[in-house]
């Protein structure tokens, strides 16, 4: 069966730290542009409002967000105007398949420094991972820079329904298996941890519980940025028991902090 | 019938027609031999210009597998795929790094490729269908400036995990015909200077053109492409050619995979 699932967009909306948005107009195997529009969504009352995104076209290639019209629990997604009849304030739908494309289709998400440095990733949120919960297990050291000055980590969560809801997140030690730190952080949003420095070791993984989210890694050190995410551990396993291994490291690591 | 044409569809050639005519085509295919299997990704360095490369991995057997006994080793290349160095790591931590300079590869002050195979005696808890996979993470830093990280994006060799024999390629799949067209979902017209680096992941010559200018690539070499179009569209024979961005702005330089 072939499944078509559409991609989300987000951004990061910080008092230290700027964003901006690329979402392409056009699919990466084909130039042709789309007439779909930009449509912005965020939950209120536990209903998800919509509204269309005005005025940020650029040379109709791509659709630009910048900072200002970034805010951290909302999410961006093309669709046609049929959008106003068919929305579900209740729960998000896969509306096209228009980002669905092989490679994923993506939009460059930018951070940046004010008079200072820049780092983007291309970045997208698939459809499928918003109707799962589910946790996320990220090894802190694989990106974290421990000679920067500052370290973040921003989780961006998506879930299907409108609803805010708070989670914990932990800082685990895998090899002496304690809860080196913990966090509240919620739902349908872009979330920000600090990273403290003693805390950026090989042994040291970042796991939510309950709600699934893409960890993305900031250092800043004299004006300069650095800004990945960090793979889901079943990207490590191609073989087809991958789940099998994610599932026996997850169990382990619930062990911990539970 | 049925299943004799499904094999030969399924063989290196079947693969080839398949591809070079859009017929079901095929990115990627694990051959089957050679488990388990540590399958590399074709990691650029760079060490021209003021620039060192920190790489950062983890020890998935360890993770993955609780073997504790394994190794990896490092092969380094030239952009035209002579080989440099080879290096063999022990003593693994869950996360692990090191620094690529000019020094360490003998003053070369240049580009290429290196690769990254996961070694154990220790069978005891893989089986014989296991592939990892380690994508890691590449930072680099121009002028001794904080790093930018991005993480590794084609798979490219693959060797057995109990044995150091022959180094086996051709996991992403060609055709015969430049068919394949991929469009950067990047505006890059913001920059003062944008660089791309391309890498062959396989055996056979990649041809491709941007802009209606052609280029050819030999086998696992690297290629250096300053472009001056704000939009990228890659036409090439490869399924899956996609190349490492370094995007610059006053003194500060953006690095992500496309």
């Amino acid at each position: 069966m072939i499944c078509f699932f559409m991609n989300f967009f987000y951004g990061i909306n910080n008092i230290f730290l700027k964003s901006e948005i690329q979402i392409p107009t056009f699919q990466n195997r084909n130039l042709n542009k789309t007439s779909l529009k930009l449509f912005k969504t965020y939950p209120e009352n536990k209903k998800w409002i919509l509204k269309e995104v005005l005025n940020n076209k650029i040379n109709d290639y791509f659709y630009i967000l910048k900072n200002e019209d970034i805010s951290n629990n909302e999410i961006y997604f093309l669709a046609d105007e049929s959008i106003y009849d068919n929305f579900n304030n209740k729960k998000l739908e896969n509306f096209n398949n228009f980002t669905d494309t092989n490679p994923a289709f993506r939009a460059n998400l930018k951070v940046y420094l004010t008079n200072g440095g820049f780092s983007s990733y291309q970045s997208e949120y698939p459809y499928a991972m918003i109707t799962k919960k589910g946790s996320i297990i990220s090894p802190v050291a694989s990106i974290a820079n421990s000679y920067a000055d500052k370290n973040y980590v921003f989780i961006k969560n998506i879930f299907e329904e409108p609803i805010v809801d708070y989670y914990k997140t932990y800082l685990v030690n895998y090899e002496t298996k304690k809860i080196e730190d913990q966090f509240k952080i919620k739902t349908n949003y872009t979330n920000c941890i600090e990273l403290n420095q003693k805390h950026i070791k090989p042994e040291i993984f970042l796991v939510t519980e309950k709600f699934l989210g893409i960890p993305m890694y900031v250092s800043i050190k004299n004006n300069f940025i650095s800004f990945e995410h960090t793979h889901p551990p079943h990207e490590y396993i191609l073989s087809k028991n991958k789940f099998l291994k994610i599932t026996d490291i997850k169990k382990e690591i619930n062990e911990i902090i539970n | 019938m049925k299943s004799l044409i499904k094999k030969i569809a399924n063989t290196d050639i079947g693969i080839l027609i398949r591809n070079s005519f859009n017929y079901k085509p095929i990115n990627f295919k694990h051959n089957k031999k050679k488990f388990p299997r540590s399958v590399s990704d074709a990691f650029l360095w760079r060490t021209d210009n003021g620039y060192k490369t920190k790489f950062k991995f983890s020890d998935i057997l360890k993770l993955f597998y609780k073997v504790n006994d394994s190794w990896v080793e490092f092969h380094f290349y030239s952009k035209n795929n002579k080989i440099i160095k080879k290096e063999k790591v022990k003593n693994l931590l869950l996360s692990n790094e090191f620094e690529i300079n000019s020094k360490y590869l003998g003053n070369i002050e240049d580009y290429g490729t290196f690769y990254i195979f996961h070694y154990s005696k220790n069978m005891t808890n893989l089986k014989n269908q296991d592939i990892i996979s380690n994508r890691c993470y590449l930072g680099y830093s121009q002028n001794n400036n904080l790093h930018t990280f991005v993480h590794g994006n084609t798979f490219a060799k693959f060797a057995n995990i109990n044995s150091g024999d022959e180094i086996s390629t051709d996991i992403v799949k060609t055709s015969l015909f430049k068919n394949q067209t991929y469009t950067i979902q990047k505006y890059f017209g913001d920059f003062d200077k944008n660089e791309l680096f391309f890498v062959n992941p396989t055996n056979k010559l990649i041809k491709f053109s941007i802009d209606k200018e052609n280029y050819k690539l030999e086998p696992n070499h690297t290629f250096k492409l300053e472009i001056t179009n704000p939009i990228v569209s890659i036409k090439s024979n490869c399924m899956f050619f996609r190349p490492t961005i370094f995007s610059y702005k006053g003194i500060y330089v953006d690095v992500h995979h496309s």
